[in-house]
């Protein structure tokens, strides 16, 4: 998409004022991204969207096993959806079932010690009980599907590889964390306001039913 | 949401603010009140998923409901290993996609709190928690010749292994009792018609006269003929319904032409209207035996009036609609059949039907089951009758109770709780602790039908013969219970019957009697598909009804009736739909769930006539003392223009004693005060037969009445005209 089209995208959804705020910060994003090109942490864009604002400060959670996210997702390059394979499908993106932890883990990093302590729980037949970190109140239906419809298959220009930045609009950047840490807020007016930018539904029932 | 500190008063002011500041959703920004604490809440992965299995997403599956005995098939949702929703099977042609509220509400029963998890043996006075192993070692010990089983109603598979294993142990002895039933129709409808239950053509009828049927509510099988009577009755052409009884119920509140008889002369009021038919409309009374004309020719409108309470013009009017809406259906149900000549009025409604020429056209042979082993086997409340006989005569050593609570639904003066107590041993095979559970020596916890396999066969086949597959929709809850098949098959193993070693469950059992059934139930499809074709549908379909069927007219005598001083009033204790008999009194919904007609809910009630309330004394929401010759019960009234002033009626399901933390020491229980009257004929309860007398206790409370008022007090709610104003617009031919 060229940035006129994006522009006269957001000129159709928006009022004057924020049209400018808005280029405003698209001049500054392009500026930021020349500057940062030959930095290897750079952030690919999403195309067609407007990431929400908001931070949180997360509590540190700790897990059974202390997983390190970025070994996987970060220096292996492992897409989110591959252990998070329900994302795609289904309202929650749900927990890597123990068996995909060990299809790979049966012969990689054998010796380290949170490995043998996976390998104990599979031996026994149990999972691991996780701590949930993100969460919202059961009054609200999230539906991770719906949204990665939005923001990658249906979504022109969407890199599939680069999935993790829409992850990133409500999980934060996991690819530099060890276990999941909450960095935005999750809350009504977080949704909302994103809801608004990207013309998101608005009606209640969409997320309270 | 837990750690919130934000009141009301904080909520208000952030609000107050947001709406100053330009921002407007400065509310739905506090992270404390909208959002959930991190790492409270647990999850936990699958450890090796089935390939099918997606998180978050319902998967459905067929099954039977077993929430009362009409059979209706569902697809029950499941997610992540939990049953969450149930619904109608599409492809049922018994309820389709419809089911009543118990049905809806079974997922309660199915993850109730009180649920039994452990079997119990009585050490003492007390029931206490003990090993599988040691509750069977004492099952096993003491079933033998002498055993009864006391059970609701049984069918399909189970019922073959219970026929196999009584031979076994050489015990004939099986009670199936269900206190709502339909005993007494059904021996008529075989005496006259050749089979207990035939079908109903509600879709080619143009009436319906029901004595005290409610078919849209609790008789036979209510959400099919709802379904067909909504579709032929209130759809494009409209046919009349017309209803007797003597408090107004689901059915007498969707009727055209609502009539309250004196309870226990229906009979009468029919044989009074076919009196009218012959003589008024010169029906062709040659169908019938001159016995039949005799007792008919002595129903004279001035002398049915005079039995039944009921207005000449009413009486004509139904015999006017019945002959100007034909052919009809004219049903008859407990409140007409459970007096002491219940099989005399059932008789003189089935000889309308005769006279009508029904039989036949609207009312049609549902066929042979062609697996007969698993024919459809009715429950009964004989069957009470007559094991507290058998016991008397101290025929019985052991009894089996299951799914059913006589303690409870019998009535008091039966005896039944002293009649167990003489019985050495008893074994209860049950999801909770009830009155009779409770008396129990051992107690063994059931699985919930959400987590059982099992087959079985509705008495009412709608359509073509059908054999409705239960299977397990989700792991049990708890490890240590066992479904009723499985224990059964334990016993047939621990007894070393010949055939049953090879087994290693109920579920081994059942995969070979699917590979066992007839070629044509199987056609032609291998076993393996057969089973698969069973599970996915939910349904075995049979083979279509067919066969004949002609009337052969009954005896009726005629049907007085007589007052009684000392007991001005009857009682009616009603069957509530969603309580049913009482078994479903712990399941919260149904308790909060307002009764249909009265809009009570969490409570009992006495519903009364206007006139019987002011000759009382008495307001709504008053305590009354209802008193028979077996005891005292006191309620709140509810007064109603839909009873009958001679009647007080108290519905049953409450007033459980030991039934878990909802049901408990909620309402009061009509069927203890009720007198052991039995029909004449057929030896069913007769629970419409008790007279009581009524008075004001002067007490009062709030009264848990959803709506409070039934006048619309000017508000329009429903827009009315009046006659002379309507024949000028669209209801008259003379426009003005």
């Amino acid at each position: 998409m060229l940035v006129s089209d994006y522009i006269n995208s957001r000129q159709r959804r928006v009022g004057r004022a924020s049209i400018k705020r808005s280029l405003a910060a698209l001049f500054a994003l392009m500026i930021g991204l020349g500057g940062m090109m030959s930095v290897s942490s750079v952030h690919a864009e999403v195309p067609n969207a407007v990431p929400p604002k908001g931070d949180h400060q997360g509590e540190d959670v700790p897990q059974p096993i202390e997983f390190p996210h970025d070994i996987h997702a970060d220096i292996n390059g492992i897409n989110c959806m591959y252990c998070h394979t329900y994302a795609r499908r289904s309202k929650v993106a749900g927990i890597p079932p123990t068996s995909k932890c060990m299809g790979c883990h049966s012969v990689i990093a054998t010796d380290k010690p949170r490995i043998q302590k996976l390998t104990e729980y599979w031996e026994n037949k149990e999972s691991p009980q996780w701590n949930k970190v993100h969460d919202v109140p059961d009054f609200v239906h999230f539906t991770h599907e719906k949204h990665l419809q939005r923001f990658v298959f249906n979504n022109e220009g969407m890199d599939v590889d680069n999935v993790s930045e829409v992850c990133a609009f409500c999980h934060g950047d996991v690819k530099k964390m060890t276990v999941a840490h909450k960095v935005k807020p999750l809350n009504m007016g977080f949704c909302v306001r994103c809801h608004e930018a990207n013309e998101g539904p608005s009606d209640c029932w969409k997320c309270h039913k | 949401m837990s750690g919130n500190d934000i009141n009301r008063r904080d909520f208000l002011k952030f609000m107050g603010l947001g709406g100053v500041g330009a921002a407007t959703l400065t509310g739905c920004d506090m992270p404390t009140t909208v959002t959930l604490e991190e790492g409270k809440e647990k999850v936990v992965s699958y450890l090796a998923p089935e390939e099918y299995v997606i998180p978050g997403i319902g998967v459905w599956y067929a099954s039977t409901c077993q929430q009362c005995p009409s059979g209706c098939s569902i697809h029950g949702r499941v997610r992540e290993g939990r049953v969450l929703k149930v619904e109608g099977n599409p492809e049922s042609s018994m309820n389709g996609t419809g089911l009543c509220q118990m049905a809806h509400a079974g997922l309660q029963g199915h993850y109730n709190p009180d649920r039994l998890s452990k079997p119990l043996v009585r050490k003492g006075d007390k029931l206490t928690e003990a090993s599988w192993e040691e509750a069977w070692a004492l099952v096993e010990e003491k079933l033998g010749a002498r055993t009864a089983w006391l059970t609701g109603t049984i069918s399909g598979h189970q019922a073959v292994l219970l026929d196999d294993l009584k031979k076994t142990l050489g015990s004939n002895k099986s009670y199936a009792y269900e206190a709502i039933n339909n005993g007494v129709g059904e021996a008529l409808n075989k005496a006259v018609l050749g089979e207990a239950t035939p079908r109903y053509r509600f879709d080619k009828a143009q009436s319906v006269l029901s004595f005290g049927a409610d078919f849209l509510g609790t008789w036979v099988s209510p959400v099919h003929f709802t379904k067909e009577y909504a579709q032929k009755f209130r759809t494009g052409e409209r046919g009349v319904l017309m209803v007797v009884e003597p408090k107004m119920t689901m059915t007498g509140a969707n009727a055209d032409f609502w009539v309250p008889a004196r309870p226990g002369t229906e009979g009468a009021l029919a044989l009074g209207i076919a009196n009218v038919l012959l003589h008024k409309h010169q029906v062709d009374g040659r169908v019938l035996p001159k016995a039949a004309l005799d007792v008919i020719a002595k129903y004279s409108l001035a002398k049915t009036t005079d039995v039944t309470g009921v207005r000449s013009e009413a009486i004509v009017k139904m015999a006017n609609y019945l002959r100007n809406n034909s052919p009809s259906i004219i049903l008859s149900g407990p409140s007409a059949h459970e007096h002491a000549n219940g099989s005399q009025n059932a008789a003189a409604a089935m000889l309308l039907n005769i006279l009508l020429g029904n039989v036949g056209k609207t009312i049609e042979s549902s066929g042979e089951m062609p697996v007969k082993d698993i024919a459809a086997r009715p429950a009964s409340s004989k069957a009470i009758v007559d094991f507290v006989a058998d016991v008397g005569r101290g025929d019985i050593d052991a009894v089996v109770i299951t799914g059913t609570n006589p303690v409870f639904t019998a009535p008091k003066a039966l005896g039944v709780e002293d009649k167990l107590s003489q019985v050495p041993f008893k074994v209860a095979l049950s999801m909770f602790i009830d009155e009779t559970s409770a008396l129990a020596d051992v107690v063994l916890p059931l699985a919930s039908s959400y987590e059982d396999w099992g087959t079985s066969v509705a008495a009412y086949q709608p359509h073509d013969k059908v054999i409705g597959v239960q299977q397990p929709l989700m792991q049990p809850l708890y490890k240590e219970t066992k479904g009723l098949g499985d224990v059964l098959l334990s016993l047939l193993k621990s007894k070393g019957v010949d055939g049953y070693a090879g087994f290693d469950d109920y579920y081994a059992y059942l995969r070979k009697a699917f590979s066992d059934m007839p070629a044509s139930v199987k056609q032609g499809k291998s076993d393996k598909a057969f089973w698969s074709a069973a599970l996915q549908s939910g349904l075995i379909n049979v083979g279509a009804a067919s066969g004949s069927i002609k009337a052969k007219a009954p005896k009726v005598q005629a049907v007085g009736y007589e007052a009684n001083s000392d007991y001005p009033f009857h009682l009616v204790p009603s069957a509530r739909q969603g309580l049913w008999d009482g078994r479903h009194a712990n399941i919260p919904w149904m308790q909060e769930a307002p009764d249909q007609v009265s809009k009570v809910f969490w409570d009992s009630w006495a519903e009364i006539h206007p006139k019987t309330a002011n000759a009382l004394g008495v307001k709504e929401g008053d305590f009354i003392r209802i008193e028979s010759d077996q005891g005292v019960i006191e309620t709140q009234v509810y007064i109603f223009k839909g009873v009958h002033p001679d009647v007080v009626a108290v519905p049953m399901g409450q007033g459980h004693e030991n039934y878990g933390r909802y049901a408990t020491g909620v309402g009061v229980n009509p069927l203890k005060i009720l007198s052991p009257t039995t029909d004449e004929s057929t030896g069913e309860l007769a629970n419409h037969a008790t007279r009581v007398r009524v008075a004001k206790t002067g007490a009062k409370a709030p009264f848990p009445r959803l709506g409070g008022s039934e006048q619309q007090a000017g508000r329009l709610l429903v827009g009315t005209v009046t006659a002379d104003v309507f024949r000028k617009t669209e209801g008259g031919d003379h426009v003005a």
